[in-house]
């Protein structure tokens, strides 16, 4: 199955073309550690602060900050997509990889925390929360999980490079 | 200087060990401190122009409590991502620009402090100056050219293209 996936991630033409141009490879890493640093930026501090931090700042406040991560976000998959379906090695190096596996995981576990806030009604609830109020407990535990999730995307993300370490470390 | 940085144990111990908390998580942690820095100091730079007024400006200072644990973090990361490769970096125009952004960046978060947040009135008022908007417009332009700059420490031979020196590979 893994190496189904793989062959149908793998475009000729887009490694052509990273292969043809030198500089796509380090300006598509560049935007995916500026969307990194905009998804940790925002969501982060909107985490921090429904976890109880920086109370002072009333959460709804922090709402307009929110299109930037989703742009963050999605300069990421689009250049994340380049990287899979550019590199020279073939999209098996990713599709195949231990790393960057648990960094999908984390992925689609973040996302779908994000719903589980959103359609729950815990959204609502936390964005009337004032300046000097805490969010519910359970937007508290979300938050925490989005966090953590966040920071292991990043972990795994850059883990990827190494995975014959990770893959030793787990005795495997 | 640059030897004996590079034979000094830890430095063998981060540069060649096979644990993964030698250099590949050491790697991982600083771009985790990577994105603490540039992200916070992006909101604060981005509150301060314009975007999401709600935030009270008082509870914004706040956040560079954030901005310094992310800064200790990759302070103690790249000090042993450098001593694990002393000569390659310290020969890399890349990574002495980056240092130059990071440094500048700092200065300019301590300038923001002292010259726009120490202001009580203002910042009670709910009012950025344009010495705070300023220095906001600075201080993102610094933190993404250090971005920008250090992800070019992976990319020596291109970086020696570039400038017309003369690199090996291509």
């Amino acid at each position: 199955m893994i190496e189904g996936i793989a062959n149908f991630l793998t475009v000729r033409s887009m490694q052509t073309y990273v292969n043809a141009h030198d500089w796509v490879w380090p300006v598509c890493e560049m935007t995916h550690y500026v969307g990194m640093s905009l998804i940790i930026g925002v969501i982060g501090i909107l985490d921090l602060r429904i976890m109880g931090l920086f109370k002072s700042i009333p959460i709804a406040a922090l709402r307009p900050l929110i299109p930037w991560a989703v742009v963050g976000f999605i300069g990421n998959l689009l250049t994340g997509i380049i990287f899979v379906t550019g590199t020279n090695s073939g999209a098996t190096f990713y599709v195949d990889n231990l790393s960057f596996q648990l960094k999908m995981l984390f992925v689609l576990l973040a996302l779908a925390n994000l719903l589980i806030f959103r359609f729950t009604g815990l959204e609502r609830a936390v964005y009337a929360t004032p300046a000097g109020a805490s969010a519910p407990v359970a937007a508290r535990a979300i938050s925490a999980f989005s966090l953590v999730a966040w920071v292991l995307i990043i972990f795994f993300g850059r883990m990827l490079m190494y995975n014959d370490t990770l893959l030793l470390f787990l005795g495997r | 200087m640059l030897d004996y940085l590079q034979n000094l144990a830890l430095a063998n111990w981060v540069r060649s060990s096979p644990s993964i908390f030698a250099y590949s998580t050491v790697l991982t942690v600083h771009a985790v401190g990577l994105a603490i820095v540039v992200g916070v100091n992006t909101i604060i730079a981005l509150r301060l122009l314009g975007i999401a007024p709600g935030i009270p400006l008082a509870g914004l200072r706040r956040l560079y409590s954030i901005v310094w644990i992310g800064f200790f973090i990759n302070l103690v990361s790249g000090c042993l991502l450098f001593i694990a490769e002393a000569h390659s970096m310290a020969a890399m125009v890349a990574f002495w620009a980056k240092l130059f952004f990071v440094a500048l960046g700092m200065i300019v978060a301590g300038l923001l402090k002292r010259l726009y947040f120490s202001d009580v009135a203002s910042v009670q008022a709910g009012i950025v100056t344009r010495v705070g908007r300023n220095l906001a417009i600075v201080s993102l332009v610094c933190w993404y050219l250090a971005l920008i700059v250090g992800r070019l420490t992976g990319y020596p031979d291109l970086v020696s293209g570039w400038l017309g020196l003369s690199g090996g590979g291509t």
